[in-house]
């Protein structure tokens, strides 16, 4: 793995925003578009897609297990709201449904790969996955890359499942553009397969005998697929309750909520219960640190704690990774509800150095989608915690 | 000229603090553009402040390509004028909350105007709001919420701010509204002065009360 610095960086900037849907090319004071890209070899890629599909046959199948046994939930200690309508999920049906999760990747100092966590809900990043790496490859000038092309695997898998020149309604914030760039890119892609698309907000889908309805003005009507970008931790917060039909929808989702169950923290917590049930969680017992109770930790310095519902590394407890105030913020809040937050062992994330001696930590996002490798969506650092603040780097693949 | 034509005359290379410049607005220019003049584009003739301040930043946040307007004021007094605008375009057909495409339309009246205007790549900021973005009235829940606020990651730190030897800031607008309140409440902590000018008196010192939680 190496980095490569990106010549005319500015106008490789210009168009990320304008030609890759990067509407978001600052954070506070940080840019999040990196002056490299990240260069794995063949062997690297072939170990990850190895990995990443390991890992999601072994998380798909937790899913089927917990689904058909709702009292193995019970320790994921999911919000209230959730645990009420996840017995509505009793029709799910894979095949009905398209399945799309993210693994984070870290290369670190103790083995080659760790994982740190799944974004089994809402991964985002597509553009980054799509459109960036090859500009990047047209910056570079050079025909010794190639990558994997996250948005055509996904918008094929997506039109497989909704009929031919069907509606699909890409439910997000709409206050959010930082949600939009992710739906536009996305919406714009499934266009060319000759699907309608309506962007919308969550409460503009009611259901009818488990068919996702468009109340969206302008556009009402049935729609043929849904695919969802607001989190469900946020979705059951909107006000007035009609959101339970997700549960339970025959329209084709993605994701489904069923993907609760992988995208909480406290997912580890019933591995040994699961592993009872026989399913085989090797992949993950091996890539994923140790996880346990916050009550288990006992003072021992080697953990940290992340919260269970967290999203993009916000409030995890890497002291050398924290702002001011921040840390002891969020040991705070630990104290204060334990149980919405595990602790995890720490690894020792390895950085890349870049030519002129830069060091950077790197996550490598690894999707998949049905079950397969789909592509990357990497971050790096100059700290080791990946949150907001790291830059987005396009993932190119050395060819041998 | 293109969006990205139009966003480099707002953000040319190298000049600071056009890295905070959101390029949302600018997506949507292209050759299909619908073009329609926003009426009286004229620069207005500003008092509440009548050359550049040292040390001071500017936030104006009046409604849509009025600000737009204002922001060019500024700039013909040494200022950068940065937009921060935000809002997106509602779906096709759809009602929405907010018209973004004002904004998108004085965006590019205003560059042709901001192009005349020679502005120091050392220029103290100012940033442009649209104070219509949090209007959040919908008739029913069928209209598209196209409402936005800005948030401490969309504009430089407190303490980027005084680094780059900025103290004190003036919102220039009808109210500070809630959104912006948060943000500058934490700069004051920081000891960042804010002052505020509705646009007809001269800016005075104003101190930002915390906002409670259930206000949020």
């Amino acid at each position: 793995m190496k980095l490569v610095p990106i010549p005319n960086y500015n106008e490789y900037r210009l168009n990320l925003m304008f030609d890759a849907y990067k509407w978001d090319p600052q954070f506070l004071d940080n840019n999040t578009i990196a002056k490299y890209a990240l260069v794995i070899s063949k062997e690297e890629d072939e170990e990850l897609k190895e990995l990443t599909e390991r890992l999601d046959k072994e998380t798909r199948k937790s899913e089927e297990i917990i689904n058909n046994n709702l009292n193995l939930a019970k320790m994921l200690k999911l919000p209230g709201k959730i645990k009420q309508e996840i017995k509505l999920m009793k029709n799910y049906n894979p095949d009905t449904h398209i399945r799309l999760m993210r693994y984070d990747f870290h290369p670190t100092c103790e083995q080659k790969w760790t994982v740190s966590e799944v974004n089994s809900d809402v991964p985002g990043g597509f553009a980054e996955a799509s459109i960036m790496p090859q500009i990047a490859i047209d910056t570079l000038k050079e025909n010794k890359y190639y990558y994997k092309n996250f948005g055509e695997i996904l918008t094929r898998a997506i039109a497989k499942k909704v009929p031919a020149k069907g509606r699909i309604m890409l439910v997000h914030c709409t206050s959010y553009s930082d949600d939009r760039q992710v739906m536009q890119f996305l919406g714009d892609k499934l266009e060319t397969l000759g699907l309608g698309v309506i962007y919308g907000a969550a409460d503009h889908l009611i259901f009818n005998n488990n068919e996702a309805i468009s109340i969206l003005d302008g556009n009402e009507g049935k729609v043929d697929g849904i695919f969802r970008f607001t989190p469900l931790e946020w979705l059951i917060e909107i006000k007035p309750k009609h959101w339970q039909g997700y549960f339970n929808t025959i329209t084709p989702s993605c994701n489904h909520p069923i993907a609760i169950f992988a995208q909480t923290k406290r997912f580890p917590l019933i591995w040994d219960a699961l592993e009872k049930q026989g399913v085989d969680l090797g992949t993950w017992r091996k890539l994923l640190p140790e996880t346990i109770e916050v009550k288990e930790v006992k003072g021992r310095e080697e953990y940290i704690y992340k919260p269970a519902c967290g999203r993009v590394g916000e409030k995890i407890s890497i002291k050398e990774a924290c702002s001011e105030n921040e840390y002891e913020e969020i040991i705070k809040d630990v104290r204060r509800h334990p149980k919405r937050y595990i602790a995890q062992r720490k690894f020792s994330s390895k950085p890349v150095i870049s030519e002129n001696g830069e060091e950077f930590h790197v996550c490598i996002g690894s999707y998949s989608v049905e079950g397969m490798h789909a592509g990357y969506y990497a971050r790096i650092s100059k700290l080791p915690r990946i949150d907001s603040n790291a830059a987005d780097i396009p993932v190119l693949i050395e060819r041998s | 000229m293109t969006g990205k034509d139009i966003y480099k005359i707002w953000a040319p290379t190298d000049a600071k603090w056009v890295d905070w410049v959101r390029p949302v607005p600018f997506i949507d220019i292209n050759e299909k553009l619908e073009l329609y003049e926003v009426s009286n584009f004229e620069i207005p003739n500003i008092n509440y402040i009548h050359k550049l301040i040292p040390n001071t930043a500017i936030i104006i946040d009046i409604p849509g390509s009025e600000s737009i307007k204002e922001g060019l004021a500024v700039a013909k007094l040494g200022y950068r004028p940065i937009p921060i605008y935000n809002g997106t375009t509602e779906t096709k057909n759809a009602r929405a909350t907010v018209n973004n495409h004002l904004v998108t339309m004085g965006l590019i009246q205003g560059a042709f105007e901001l192009k005349k205007i020679e502005i120091s790549d050392k220029a103290m900021p100012a940033f442009l709001l649209d104070s219509n973005r949090m209007n959040r009235y919908k008739i029913d829940i069928s209209v598209f919420d196209n409402s936005w606020d800005i948030y401490a990651q969309d504009i430089p730190s407190a303490e980027y701010f005084l680094k780059n030897n900025i103290n004190q800031i003036i919102v220039r607008g009808d109210k500070i509204q809630k959104d912006l309140r948060k943000i500058l409440y934490k700069f004051q902590e920081k000891g960042i002065k804010i002052l505020f000018t509705n646009g007809y008196e001269e800016p005075k010192l104003v101190k930002i009360e915390r906002i409670l939680e259930k206000d949020k």
